[in-house]
This record gives C-alpha cells, structure tokens and sequence, in this order.
C-alpha cells in the first residue's frame, strides 16, 4: 500500500515552510514518529515526523525548497506485515567495543545513532572513499553511497564533483521545464494587471515570512512590509514566497514598461533586456572559465590560397554529382589534421586534477557554428581517416543540424582542435577563445584577392592572389609560441598546396 | 548564605571537559562561536584524569621494572626495587601537565570556563551549581548545547567502592602501595591491563570473569595470547565465576565468587585479598543532569540517543562520547565533538568513519580496526585473511617480544581492505596504519606494495597483506 504524506501544519496556522534537509532517502525504512525531514517555518526548524511505518518510497520535494502545507512531500510504502517493527537495527560492531565487561548482566548497549537514519552516512558498509571526498560530498549535498553503487571503485573527489553536477543539471532542467509550464498556463500578464497590482502595494509595519522568502525578498530588493497579501498567521500579515515572486515579477514588468514610456519620450536612449540563460549563459561561461584559466596567445599569419581556390573550383562539380556542397572548410579540416599529426603537442589537453599533459592520438575537428541561439561547436571525428568528400558531407550535415538545434550533445563532445571560420562573414583577424579542454583553435579569415609579390623563374611581380588570414590562440601553459607558429607553418603548407592532401 | 542564580548567556554551552567535550568547545572557538566549558572535576575528563593516561604510566612504568628483572636471558641481572609512591608522583605530574595544558588550549583558544555541576533548568537554560558550602549556582542560557558528561565506573551489588578494600578504576590507578593481593572482578579490557599492571609490579593477582574467556569481546585467537602472557606472569583465572560477596578479615578483604551457571556442580570459590578491583564496565552519566527537563531522551541504558551529526531528539542539544553511547573510546569522542561544533556552525560536518580504531594495552598489546571475518560474513562479505606472526619478524626478535600475530581482513571480491587485529608488541601502534589505509579506501596491494622500513614491526602489516595475496617473502603462503 502507498500512502501520500503531505507537508502538515507543522506550527499555528503555517502556510507553507521551508525544506531545509531530507533526514531519510528513498528506500529507508522509517518507523512511525522518525523525523523524516527538517522544515524552516517562520519561526522555527522542526521535524516532521513520519505518520506511518514503512519504506520511504519516493521524495516529492527538494532541499531549499519553499513546499506549501498540503503539498505531498513524501510517498511511504506501508507494508502491514514486515514492517510492524520499524526500522532494522544493524546490531553492534563489539570488535571495536571497548566496554566488554561482560560480567555484567546487561546486554551491550547498542550504539547511538541508528535511531534516526541519514543518507549521508552509511555506516554498515564501508564505502571505498577518503575523508576528504566524503566531505565534499557532503558539501555537494551528494549521497555517496548511490556513487558506490554504481561505481565498484574507489570514488575519487571528481567522480563526487561530475556526480553532483549531472544531478544539479538534471534539476535544473525540470525546474525550467516546470517554470515554462506555469508560464503557458498563465499566457497574459498584461501589463495593466500588474500596474493595478503595484497600487495594490502595501505599507505594514510588520510581516511574518519564512526566512527563505525573506531571503529572496532581499536578493530582488522587495520590501516585504510592501507585498500586499490576504494572508494571515497569528493576526499577523503572512507572506508567501509564490506571492514574494510575483510581486518581484509584476515590479520588473512594470519598470520595464516605465522605461519603455520614457523610451518613447526620450529616443537617445533606447535599450531592451532579454534573458541572459540557456546556450547564450553555457557559452558564457565556457568562455570565461577558457579565458581565465587558460592564458591566451593568439599567432596570426596569412597564407596565399590561389592553388586552393583553384583545387576547390576543380573538384565543386564532381562533389555536386554526390549531392555535396564542398566549400573551403573541408580543406581546411583535413590540413587542419594533417598538420596535427605533425605537431602532437598541439593536439593536447591540460589534466590539471592529476598533473598531466594528455596528447590525443587522435583528430576530431570541432567546427565553430554561429546559430540564432548562439555559438554550438559540433564536432566531425577522425577526420584524419575520412575522405575530403566525407568530411565535407558530415561537416555540412552536423553544421546544418546545429542550426537546426537538433545537434545531440554527444556531437559536441570529444573534440582535440577547433575551427572558427569568422571568414564566412567578414574579417581578416580574430583572437578566438579556446573551446576547452582543447589547447588549440584557429579562426580562419575571409580569403581576399591582395596584391602579392610573386616569384617565378628568378622574375618578381605583383600579381593579385587569393590570400586567406590565420589566427591561432593556443594555451601557453602546453604550448610556446614556437609550436604555434610550426604548427601554422605546416597547415600553410598543405593549404598553399592542396595537392599535398592526397598524400595524407 | 544563599546567593541568587545571575543568568548570562552563550551561544554554546558544552558539558563536560573529557576528550569530546574540550574538542567540541576549541573546535566551536575556532569557529567564531562564543562558547562556555562546564567541568565539575578536572579538565581532561576521565581519559586524563582516570583512564587511558594514568593507566598508561603505569603500564610503561611497571613493564620497566618487569623488564629489567626479567631479562636474564640477555644476561641483564637485576633487581630492581619498585616505589609506587614515587612512581605515583610521576605519573600524577604527567596527568597535571596535560590537564593543564587542557586548559591552556581552552583558554587560548577563547572558551568561556566554568567550575560547577551543571543540570538542565529548561531547554535553553542551565543552571550550574559550584562545589562547596555557600559557593551558590548561576544560571546560564544557551542556544546550542553539547552534552559531553561521560561515563562512569558501574558497581555491582554488595560491592560499593569504599577505596579500602573495593576499588574502581580510578581507586587502581592511585593506590600508595603495591597490595600483596589483588583480585578483580571482571576480564574485559580494564581488569586485564590492571591485571597486567599490579601482577608485573608484585602482586598476586586473581582475575574473576562471568564467561569463558578473557577480553571476551575480541576474537578468542587474539585473547588467548594475552591470556597466556598474563599467566606466564602468574595471574591466576576463574572463568564462568561471578563475584557474589565479601568480607573483611583484618586488613584484608575475603571475596567469595560463584558459579556464573547455577546448574554447573562447581564450587564457590574464596579468594582471599588486600584490594578488590570491581571493573565490570562503565555507564553514561545522565543521571546528574536533570536531562527531563532539557526534554533531551535516553534510551534504557542511560545513552543519549544521537545521528551522525550527532543530534539528540532536541534540535539544538547535541552528545558525544561516552553519553553518546557505545563504543566508549576517547578518540571516538573527541570526533564526535569536532563534528557538533562544526555542525553548530553550520558545516557539513558528519561522523562517516569508516572504521574506528581501538587498543587494549595489555601484554602484549591488541589493537583492532573495522571487521573481524565474523562480521564481515555478516554483512555479505566474503572476507580473506593475511597473517603474519611476530615470531617471524626480525625486530620482534630484536625486542625480544615475538607473541601475537598481525591479521588482515579484506574482501575476497575487489582484494580492499575491510578490517585487522593485531596482538603482540606495539599493536596499538601498528594499527594506525591500517586504519588510515580503510579510511582511503586502500586495496592490500597498496599496503603490500608500500615500502615499509626495515627492521621494524610495521613490516609485519606489509606481509600480512601480501600474505592476503598468496604473496609474502617472510613466510609459506
């Protein structure tokens, strides 16, 4: 049998408290009036206790969270028959008991602590894992022992850090899923509502909130005395954290549309917010985790690409018979390779965690590609092993799903090098940032007829050329200038003469 | 005169200056918390004052004169004459200087210190009562409290210390003269280091235990080499007898002892002594503390029952050590206390050890970490075992000590390392390493391949791993 528990009234006339800690886990055997969880009122911290014997079957709600009274937080197990007495207590460890004077006529007492189980520790079965990573773990609100279950090793303080960021990403997801559902069941707010609800704001001398609300209140710079609220506990206004939020919402609508009005009156001066999140914040702070841990130094050189542009022109029609559209990129890709494989300590990435330089031996170019989202880097594997034509197909192919948002995330991952083609737009130099772990990217540049000092049969003339610019920035804690400008050599090489390709 | 309780405040309050409850207090201070120390007797709690240090003196100083007037076969000739009075001295000027020293790290590190016995007035007030005629009580509100009380020798019926003829611990530890005869009741780990003690010091000395064998909570492989050293010493054992009364003869004091098993046909037995040492176990001290009205529970043996955060049933009352319950080990509570100051300040603080550690300081001595085979079958694991024995390790030869073994336990599936015991000499030593070695979760290769110094003992844990293994160099595998 299951039985829903919902959040009770755990003070006078409560409306709702905070979930500070889960004192019990999914699977633990609770026994009736166990605490199984930590609530932050207004007032105080309590204990709710659990109203059933039985097996904690699912957790509805998570720790920080702000739950209503009434809202189911916990699903029981109720088992009538193996659970009429309680919780099963692991009988003492009397190799380390020091007090074994038998003589006395009383059992050893058994120790203290298995009366309220927690899913932090697991004491019964020793878990293969250093003090140090059980207290980040702890840190990290991780249950351990879930990352000894699935990992018979020894659990070392990144497999607690990977573990504790999956989880969070997880969560988040589903807060934003739940957050883009309330924002389609609630499609209108108008801007009238939410200017009626500012003359609505209140003038109280005091208000009674739980300290989480009062929390948020301060962090949107609310004034809870201000939140107007039909609400009370103890004859004392009582505040909400929905209502707090709300409040906070229809505040920031209704600056905006003030700052709109005065947009209108004052033109020199217009401005808009969008949400600063999803890909546009992951790339954000992709890139200012890569700039400031990686000391950056970008090498730049321009390469002469007439015999390049004149290869590409020569083999278009042929691919266009396989239905592929072959641009410069593929070219690249493959010199972009070919030179890897000439200077391994390019294609390297920095373990930090364990003092170690890692030299891939293999070459997945990733392919920097500008979406109306923002930057996505899908990444085209061995491209030292593929074909031109092969590499121009799945290039094309994973460049066109990243624009279609439809690029899986295991496309971009796994990449040893990284191309950035701001040419495609415009632009002759660039400083790219490092698409870590990577140690390595260029940026190519448009490729532009210049007029160039040409040498043929001892003869100097100035002849226009297709000229193409490099810009390497590589990390200069691997890599010395010296490598990126050999490594650039060696792809100059192959683009000023394709035909060296084929001996790839 | 009656003076009227004045009532201060502190953000925490700790009971109890032993082991656990002078680490919560300079933990707490280091944490930025204002804290308050109270201690009815002396800072340093039962470990310093009445336990592991004064019994450890004695140990060291009685294994001398032992040593030195039982070394003929080195061809030392000695004999040597033992002043327990000074040798008393000595060991009380060792107590002094760490108690002191207590109390300096207190002080230095910001801990309120208060003389008196404290007892619950609500859940957030104390009152504490001074010592002495007239001396008057003050009360005290907190906001947090950590009950760090202890525990306390247990008495058995008819046999109430009078520290004439029936002595606790604590009455053993400070006697001025060595008795002619010593008889104790009770073979767990306290009567057979006293045993030890007073047996290598003189005295004639009779053991009397319930069950069938000495220490009779550890392995009986470990047990029997103390229990064989201990009569080489010439203690004498009277198993499966309980110490049912006693009289006084003149100076003298006249035990009679039963059979434990009513049904078996053996006789009573009378033993005939100067001092009776009653060592049967210790209790958690709750009674004092007006725990009720802190609302603060306890189970049926006087434990306060805590988590691994060490929480009571009161939010903001917290116990550790011995009042928190079994195993009652000082190092055990000095842990638990670390981790209720820091849970007070809000760390992610819990007690997650592995594995706990524990010594008996015996001759020779046991130490033991984690699982024993028993347990480890108990709880699914299939255990192997490496072993390797002193008589094989050339700086036992050396030390002329070679009893006793040193036993690994891991689990057979993934060779990690779960659990040891080791009997001989410094055992309470060598199983520091072990410890550490669970703790990191450590496979017996990684002791095996760690290169241990040689000559010492520490090579014995080394080849008990690789005996694990099938793989030691000092011995058949």
């Amino acid at each position: 049998m299951v039985r829903e528990f919902e959040l009770p009234d755990v003070g006078e006339g409560v409306a709702e408290g905070e979930l500070l800690r889960w004192r019990v886990a999914p699977g633990d055997a609770v026994s009736e009036d166990q605490p199984v969880a930590e609530v932050e009122t207004d007032k105080a911290v309590v204990d709710v206790p659990s109203p059933v014997d039985g097996v904690v079957e699912e957790l509805r709600a998570t720790e920080g969270e702000v739950v209503p009274v009434g809202d189911v937080i916990v699903v029981f197990r109720v088992d009538g028959e193996t659970d009429s007495d309680g919780t099963e207590v692991t009988p003492p460890d009397d190799a380390t008991s020091e007090s074994g004077q038998q003589t006395d006529d009383e059992a050893a007492p058994q120790p203290a602590g298995d009366a309220q189980s927690d899913p932090a520790v697991t004491q019964s079965v020793q878990i293969p894992a250093p003090p140090s990573v059980r207290r980040l773990a702890r840190e990290l609100g991780v249950d351990i022992s879930s990352i000894a279950d699935s990992s018979p090793g020894r659990i070392t303080e990144s497999d607690v850090r990977a573990y504790a960021s999956e989880s969070s990403t997880q969560e988040r997801s589903s807060h934003q899923t739940a957050a883009a559902k309330q924002r389609e069941q609630q499609p209108a707010p108008a801007q009238s509502v939410s200017s009626a609800q500012m003359q609505e704001t209140a003038d109280r001398e005091t208000t009674v909130a739980v300290p989480k609300t009062r929390h948020i209140a301060a962090e949107e710079g609310i004034d809870l005395n201000t939140v107007p609220t039909d609400e009370r506990k103890d004859g004392e206004p009582f505040v909400t954290l929905e209502t707090v939020r709300e409040y906070a919402e229809a505040q920031k609508t209704d600056r905006e549309a003030v700052t709109k009005r005065e947009a209108t009156d004052e033109p020199a001066r217009p401005e808009s917010r969008k949400p600063y999140n999803g890909i546009r914040q992951s790339i954000g702070s992709a890139m200012t985790s890569s700039k400031y841990t990686a000391p950056h130094v970008t090498h730049q050189d321009e390469v002469d690409v007439t015999a390049l542009v004149d290869a590409r022109s020569d083999l278009k029609q042929e691919a266009e018979e396989h239905d592929i559209r072959l641009t410069y990129l593929p070219f690249v890709m493959k010199a972009c390779a070919a030179a890897l494989q000439e200077n391994p300590q390019v294609n390297v990435s920095l373990d930090e965690a364990n003092e170690e330089i890692v030299e891939k031996q293999y070459y997945n170019i990733g392919v920097a590609t500008a979406t109306d989202d923002g930057l996505l880097v899908p990444v085209v594997e061995d491209v030292d092993t593929k074909g031109l034509l092969e590499v121009a197909a799945e290039t094309y192919e994973k460049t066109q799903k990243a624009r279609e948002r439809s690029l899986s995330p295991e496309e971009m991952r796994g990449g040893t090098f990284t191309i950035s083609n701001i040419g495609g737009i415009g632009g002759e130099y660039g400083t790219p940032i490092i698409n870590q772990p990577e140690s390595a990217i260029l940026a190519l540049g448009e490729i532009k007829k210049k007029p160039r000092v040409v040498e043929s049969d001892g003869e100097e003339t100035i002849e226009p050329r297709h000229v193409m610019t490099l810009s390497l920035s590589f990390d200069h804690r691997v890599l010395d200038g010296a490598d990126a400008a050999q490594f650039t050599n060696a792809v100059q090489k192959y683009l000023r003469n394709p035909n060296l390709l084929l001996l790839e | 005169m009656v003076v009227g309780d004045v009532t201060t405040s502190t953000d925490v309050l700790v009971i109890g200056a032993g082991p656990g409850g002078y680490a919560a207090a300079i933990r707490a201070a280091q944490l930025d918390l204002d804290v308050t120390l109270v201690e009815k007797e002396a800072y340093g709690g039962a470990c310093l004052n009445r336990g592991c240090i004064p019994s450890k003196a004695l140990i060291n100083g009685s294994k001398l004169a032992s040593k030195a007037g039982n070394s003929e076969e080195l061809g030392i000739y000695a004999d040597p004459t033992v002043a327990l009075d000074e040798m008393m001295d000595w060991k009380d000027g060792v107590v002094d200087q760490l108690t002191s020293g207590i109390e300096q790290l207190c002080t230095a590190a910001g801990v309120n210190l208060l003389q008196g016995t404290a007892e619950f007035a609500a859940e957030n007030k104390i009152r504490i009562v001074h010592q002495g005629e007239g001396q008057g009580s003050e009360s005290l509100k907190f906001e947090r409290c950590i009950i760090a009380t202890g525990s306390r020798p247990v008495a058995i019926p008819g046999f109430d210390f009078d520290d004439e003829y029936i002595v606790s611990s604590a009455g053993a530890l400070s006697l001025e003269t060595v008795p002619d005869e010593l008889a104790i009741v009770g073979a767990g780990y306290i009567g057979m280091e006293l045993a030890t003690v007073y047996s290598r010091l003189g005295s004639d000395v009779t053991v009397i235990e319930m069950l069938e064998q000495a220490l009779p909570s550890y392995e009986r492989d470990i047990a029997s080499v103390v229990r064989q050293r201990a009569e080489n010493l010439g203690v004498d054992f009277h198993f499966g007898y309980t110490a049912d009364s006693w009289a006084a003869s003149g100076d003298k004091a006249v035990l009679t002892a039963v059979p434990a098993d009513e049904a078996a046909d053996d006789s009573d037995v009378e033993i005939t002594a100067e001092k009776i040492l009653v060592a049967v176990g210790r209790r958690p001290v709750t009674d004092t503390l007006s725990i009720d009205a802190a609302g603060v529970e306890t189970n049926s043996q006087g434990f306060i029952p805590t988590d691994s955060r060490c929480r009571t049933n009161k939010e903001h009352i917290f116990a550790v050590g011995d009042v928190a319950g079994e195993p009652m080990l000082a190092h055990k509570g000095s842990k638990e206390g670390e981790v209720a100051a820091e849970v007070i300040a809000g760390e992610p603080a819990a007690v997650d050890y592995q594995a706990l550690p524990a010594a008996v300081f015996t001759e020779p001595e046991i130490g033991t970490v984690g699982l024993t085979t028993t347990q480890a079958a108990n709880e699914g694991i299939t255990p192997v075992t490496g072993k390797f024995q002193f008589q094989a390790s050339g700086r036992a030869l050396t030390a002329n000590r070679t009893d006793g073994f040193v036993r690994i336990v891991a689990a057979k599936e993934t060779e990690r390392v779960i659990g040891a015991q080791i009997v001989g000499p410094e055992a309470s030593e060598l199983i520091a390493e072990i410890a550490a070695m669970i703790e990191m979760g450590a496979k017996l290769q990684d002791i095996g391949s760690t290169v241990h110094t040689h000559p010492t003992l520490s090579e014995s844990v080394m080849e008990a791993a690789q005996n694990a293994r099938g793989k030691a160099i000092h011995k058949r595998n």
